[in-house]
């Protein structure tokens, strides 16, 4: 070895020992840390629908409405509302003294503009589907604003909770830089986004509520989820939103982190397409739905974390699963119902999975395929990489589906686009019938809480009848902390508003 | 020379033209746009006139001639286009992310350097003894480890045993800090490196042992030149030669960036890029990302040709075709 | 990654030497202490995938005991169970039939027509040469992560599709492998003298260039097949592998990863698999080269 390389050598071991011996960067200790695997894909907050990106565009901007943890709807920019006698009209008052990001005030203005942008098509809002029912927007005042609907439409109060109906300044809007900047009202300023890097927020000081208590927020990117859990045990990270059960639960017994799990209402179903043959004989469907042991399914794919659940996920609408039919696993009643639609030899069929997305997909694939050997269906996985997966799914290009699909804090707002006749996405569903169509316009009208629920109850049991999806759990929502993070109040949605009243006492 | 370098400069005008045509139809093959990718399920929810405007946003609604010409032309000014995901100039992005692809490229070639050729040339000095044994027995692990095996299992240890991760997701740059960004880049680094060091143990060896039984060595042991003369002099450049080449190689394919350790160690490198823009179906960016790697492959390998003809008095470009 | 492996560029034997009137190839590999190992660990990793092929495995291999997840190794399952409660050796088994599959097929694919477009390219040069050349170079400078993600988005994943993706890769590799010699061969005297006598194109060619050549190529497609072992893991760790629920040693480590904390077994034995089988075809490589190339002989 010559010297060139010896000294070579020894400026590399150097080095080494310098980058292991780091001490964990210096953090000015008010900034809260975050990381997570998947990052923004747009500002927009009316065209973004990604969970990635809502969970940025929530701490930015603000609804007019929000959901508090239990999933009742709370104030945010509106801190009143009434529906009119004949609920054609509804009628909201507005939070005074809001300001935006650039100082200009919050008015009923930015309210009727914000809305009218998601209502025109040119927008793209994948959302506007929701506020269909809003025929005009009068502004009689600076703080109030009355929405004219075409038809009683109870779930549109849930549907204004979403981030893709925030308020933005109507200069932002006619500016057109909307995805180059955000401007909001929310507790926290974009400072900057790096894709793929980091997002940087700062506290806003002027936030209309009681906080926030962090100087900002840093979003960093980590790409595998192993190695969010590596930074958060090396401490290099406050906080970490976490997907894959199979890392979370690693974190359950470690005595210097927490993990927080609050029950989704995102639900993993097994999607039949009833246009396909067989799965177009109900029997072959119930079949296949008493063939599938749900818990067996969350044991496997999700560690048992989770519970078995019907198609509603909310906890207000849940009812008991022994009203819902084949809901415990019954071979026999099984292959009854296949010698019954006369498929005794049972038959092949596809399922799609997208790849890694959920992290839990392939495995719910592989047990339910082992389930319906039993009962001679043959299930041929296809695992598609994620956009190959939704292009297929949106054509109802498949036999069967496994997918993990978002909830919403309304039964309405949550299904229409599949069971009713009207519905976007009944392409995708490719089952309606009369009762579910009725069901669901009914629920949509009433306004009376237990007759609601009465409605959605006989919905559900007769949608798990008629099978034409398999509807199997829902995981939970993880979130992992440090102990020194204080006041972060998990949600079902996932949902990081409460990051206002984080306080970090290291 | 000149007329060889211009015939060689020349040859890439067919193959980046091919490579255009390539990158542009397989993007167009596969499934899925830009829409879908952002939007996912929900852009079932969108109304035809939604799906129009927005396929007008993202430029889908031109016929694809028109957008392959269009594209080509632009680049042909020195316009990539714009990233749909960054919201920037292509070839802003690709230069953001470059330098790291880069400095990944040589520290890990070096780190291979440090310890491929010492180990080498040790293990065919001491042809066939306990130390060729080890050498060559590392070389062949080394060879034998998927590198995604090594990374994981680095990350483990370091974050598990040491409480250490060398990056958390807040990658800095040389230009910025340079001690911390040479302890983020020095494990994968080393990742990366650890298979090269073996490739490059087995070339030297094999290279080195050639030449210790070439003519001129012997001769030149005869004349009585001790043998670390022998081995320094003769030996140790004459069997370098074939090595530039395998470095050369390295080179090239590295800067394409390496996906699975920019992934593994939350690197923002080229490798990420590619994949993150197919997935998200950024044409533009895909594009303008695949001319960039295909152009610099094609100039590391005309460089190595050039340096191997200057280490290397036996070859001449006059009477190459 | 997909890491094209470094063609190491085959030299040719510097005068005419027949493959056929060497004595005994294989007593003298017998000889050859890293060839004897590294075929060694090819046959029992060749019996165990015809073993798994057969379904000669301890337990039906996507047998679900739903009992039994995530059992450490014991006497009852050897190498322990996975998360689904199937048997790890069993799957490391047919993982190896799968694997190796894999592998011999796409170096078979991409070797075979590699070489014969780089021999076609060199011996009949000109326009042809330019035209096949530079299109094995556009495939050459095309990022290969990107090429094989995008045969495999578009056919689907599955292991044919992995065979093609990593079949595109190699390609232009075992053509500019095999166009080299031939074109050296092609300049020398004896077969300059060959023409000479008026001995027709194709006859040469089977005649003299192709035994040359057989020996860089022979070391080169145990080589590739070491490569191609560790590019269908990495295709598997980017969700590009086989079907569920069959398996690879690719497939097998890339599931372990979310709980090899848990159960260190499961990314053990696949890991050490894919080593043990990478080892054994580049030894063979290595002691082969040794035999074959005359150059090497009477050295080690």
């Amino acid at each position: 070895m010559n010297k060139l390389s010896r000294i070579g050598l020894c400026i590399v071991l150097t080095l080494v020992v310098l980058g292991a011996a780091m001490p964990t960067q210096a953090q000015d200790g008010k900034t809260l840390i975050m990381a997570r695997a998947a990052d923004t894909t747009g500002l927009d907050p009316h065209t973004q629908t990604a969970f990635a990106s809502l969970r940025l565009l929530e701490l930015i901007y603000e609804p007019l409405l929000t959901l508090d943890e239990n999933l009742n709807i709370v104030p945010a920019l509106a801190e009143k509302w009434a529906f009119s006698e004949d609920a054609l009209s509804l009628t909201m008052n507005l939070r005074a003294g809001v300001m935006f990001h650039d100082g200009s005030a919050f008015t009923s203005a930015d309210v009727k503009d914000s809305f009218e942008r998601i209502l025109k098509e040119e927008t793209g809002s994948a959302a506007r589907a929701n506020y269909l029912s809003i025929t005009s927007i009068e502004t009689p005042d600076d703080l109030t604003v009355i929405f004219k609907l075409s038809s009683p439409d109870v779930p549109l109060l849930a549907a204004m909770t979403s981030v893709n109906a925030s308020i933005m300044p109507s200069e932002l809007m006619e500016s057109g830089d909307i995805s180059k900047t955000a401007i909001g009202t929310g507790p926290f300023k974009l400072v900057e986004w790096i894709p793929e890097e980091k997002t940087t927020l700062v506290a806003n000081p002027e936030w209309w509520g009681d906080g926030p208590f962090v100087d900002g927020v840093e979003m960093r990117v980590i790409p595998d989820e192993a190695s969010i859990l590596a930074a958060l045990r090396a401490g290099e990270i406050d906080f970490a939103l976490l997907n894959d059960p199979l890392v979370a639960t690693l974190l359950k017994d470690d005595p210097d982190i927490i993990l927080n799990r609050v029950p989704a209402i995102a639900y993993h179903v097994f999607q039949l397409n009833p246009s396909r043959t067989p799965m177009d004989k109900l029997e072959v469907r119930q079949a296949m739905s008493c063939a599938i042991d749900r818990q067996a399914v969350l044991d496997t794919a999700s560690l048992g974390e989770g519970q078995v659940t019907g198609p509603l996920t909310i906890p207000a609408y849940q009812i008991p699963l022994d009203q819902y039919a084949c809901y415990t696993r019954d071979v026999t009643k099984a292959k009854e119902l296949m010698d019954k639609a006369g498929m005794t030899d049972g038959f092949t069929i596809k399922a799609i999975v997208a790849n890694a997305e959920p992290p839990t997909a392939l495995a719910e694939a592989q047990t339910i395929q082992a389930q319906l050997a039993e009962i001679g269906i043959t299930v041929e996985i296809e695992s598609l990489e994620l956009s190959v997966y939704v292009d297929r799914w949106l054509a109802g290009d498949f036999d069967t589906a496994v997918a993990l699909n978002g909830g919403r804090s309304d039964p309405y707002t949550m299904y229409a686009r599949y069971w009713t006749k009207t519905g976007n996405l009944q392409k995708v569903a490719n089952y309606i019938d009369d009762t579910l169509d009725t069901l669901m316009n009914e629920g949509k009208a009433e306004t009376d809480p237990q007759k609601r629920f009465e409605i959605f109850a006989n919905f559900q049991k007769h949608l798990v009848e008629v099978a034409p999806w398999i509807w199997l759990y829902n995981g939970y929502e993880y979130t992992a902390q440090q102990k020194y993070v204080e006041g972060f109040v998990p949600n079902p949605t996932d949902a990081l508003t409460s990051f206002s009243q984080v306080k970090l006492n290291r | 020379m000149p007329r060889y370098l211009m015939q060689r400069l020349l040859a890439f005008v067919p193959t980046l033209l091919g490579i255009s045509i390539l990158v542009f139809i397989s993007l167009r093959l596969i499934p899925g746009n830009a829409i879908t990718a952002t939007l996912g399920t929900e852009a079932g929810m969108l109304t035809p006139a939604q799906r129009a405007a927005l396929e007008r946003y993202y430029g889908l609604d031109r016929p694809h001639l028109e957008q392959y010409f269009n594209w080509i032309g632009e680049a042909l000014r020195g316009n990539l286009g714009i990233s749909v995901r960054h919201g920037k100039p292509v070839l802003e992005v690709i230069w953001d992310r470059f330098p790291l692809t880069f400095q990944l490229a040589l520290m890990s070639v070096l780190i291979a350097l440090l310890i491929g050729i010492p180990l080498g040339l040790l293990s065919a000095v001491y042809h066939n003894s306990i130390i060729d044994l080890c050498g060559r027995l590392f070389a062949l692990i080394g060879l034998a480890l998927p590198n995604f095996l090594v990374g994981t299992l680095i990350i483990y240890f370091l974050s598990v045993w040491f409480g250490v991760l060398p990056n958390a997701g807040d990658f800095t740059r040389f230009t910025d800090d340079p001690i911390k960004n040479l302890g983020q880049m020095i494990f994968p680094a080393f990742t990366l490196g650890f298979s090269f060091a073996s490739s490059l143990m087995r070339m030297t060896r094999s290279a080195m042992l050639e030449v210790l039984g070439e003519d001129y060595v012997r001769t030149a042991r005869s004349k009585g030149l001790r043998e670390r003369m022998v081995i320094r002099r003769h030996a140790l450049r004459n069997s370098l030669i074939p090595v530039v080449t395998l470095i050369g190689v390295e080179i090239g394919y590295l800067l394409g960036g390496t996906f699975i350790v920019e992934f593994l160690f939350s690197l923002p490198g080229i490798g990420r890029l590619t994949v993150n823009g197919i997935q998200q179906r950024d044409y533009a960016l895909v594009q303008g990302v695949t001319m960039f790697i295909a152009f610099n492959f094609v100039l590391v390998n005309l460089m190595v040709d050039l340096i191997y003809a200057a280490v290397d008095p036996r070859i001449s470009y006059k009477h190459h075709a | 990654m997909l890491k094209r492996f470094q063609g190491t560029h085959p030299k040719v034997p510097p005068k005419e030497t027949e493959i056929k009137s060497r004595p005994g190839v294989f007593s003298r590999l017998r000889r050859n202490l890293s060839g004897m190992v590294g075929l060694g660990l090819v046959i029992i990793f060749i019996s165990i995938a015809l073993l798994g092929a057969l379904g000669a495995t301890p337990y039906p291999p996507n047998e679900q005991y739903r009992a039994d997840r995530l059992k450490a190794p014991s006497h009852v399952y050897w190498m322990g169970t996975d998360l689904y409660g199937r048997d790890v050796s069993s799957r490391i088994m047919t993982g190896a039939a799968n694997s190796l599959r894999v592998a011999l097929l796409s170096v078979a694919l991409s070797g075979t027509l590699g070489t014969l477009l780089g021999i076609l390219s060199g011996f009949v040069g000109g326009l042809l040469d330019t035209v096949i050349m530079r299109i094995m170079d556009i495939f050459f400078a095309f990022p290969a992560l990107l090429l094989a993600l995008v045969v495999v988005t578009v056919l689907g994943p599955g292991l044919n599709n992995a065979v093609i993706a990593i079949s595109i890769v190699y390609t232009p590799i075992f053509a500019r492998v095999a166009r080299g010699p031939v074109l050296s061969v092609k300049a020398m005297e004896y077969i300059t003298a060959a023409r000479c006598l008026g001995l027709r194109e194709s006859y040469i060619l089977f005649r003299h260039i192709l035994p040359n050549m057989l020996a860089p190529l022979i070391v080169q497609f145990s080589l590739a097949l070491s490569w191609a072992l560790l590019t269908e893991a990495s295709l598997s760790f980017l969700g590009l592998g086989t079907r569920p629920p069959d398996s690879s040693w690719g497939v097998m480590l890339t599931e372990s990863r979310g709980l090899a904390e848990r159960a260190p077994w499961l990314m053990f034995y696949p890991g050490l698999a894919i080593v043990l089988g990478v080892l054994g075809f580049n030894l063979l490589g290595d002691g082969l080269r040794d035999v074959l190339d005359p150059r090497m002989r009477g050295r080690r």
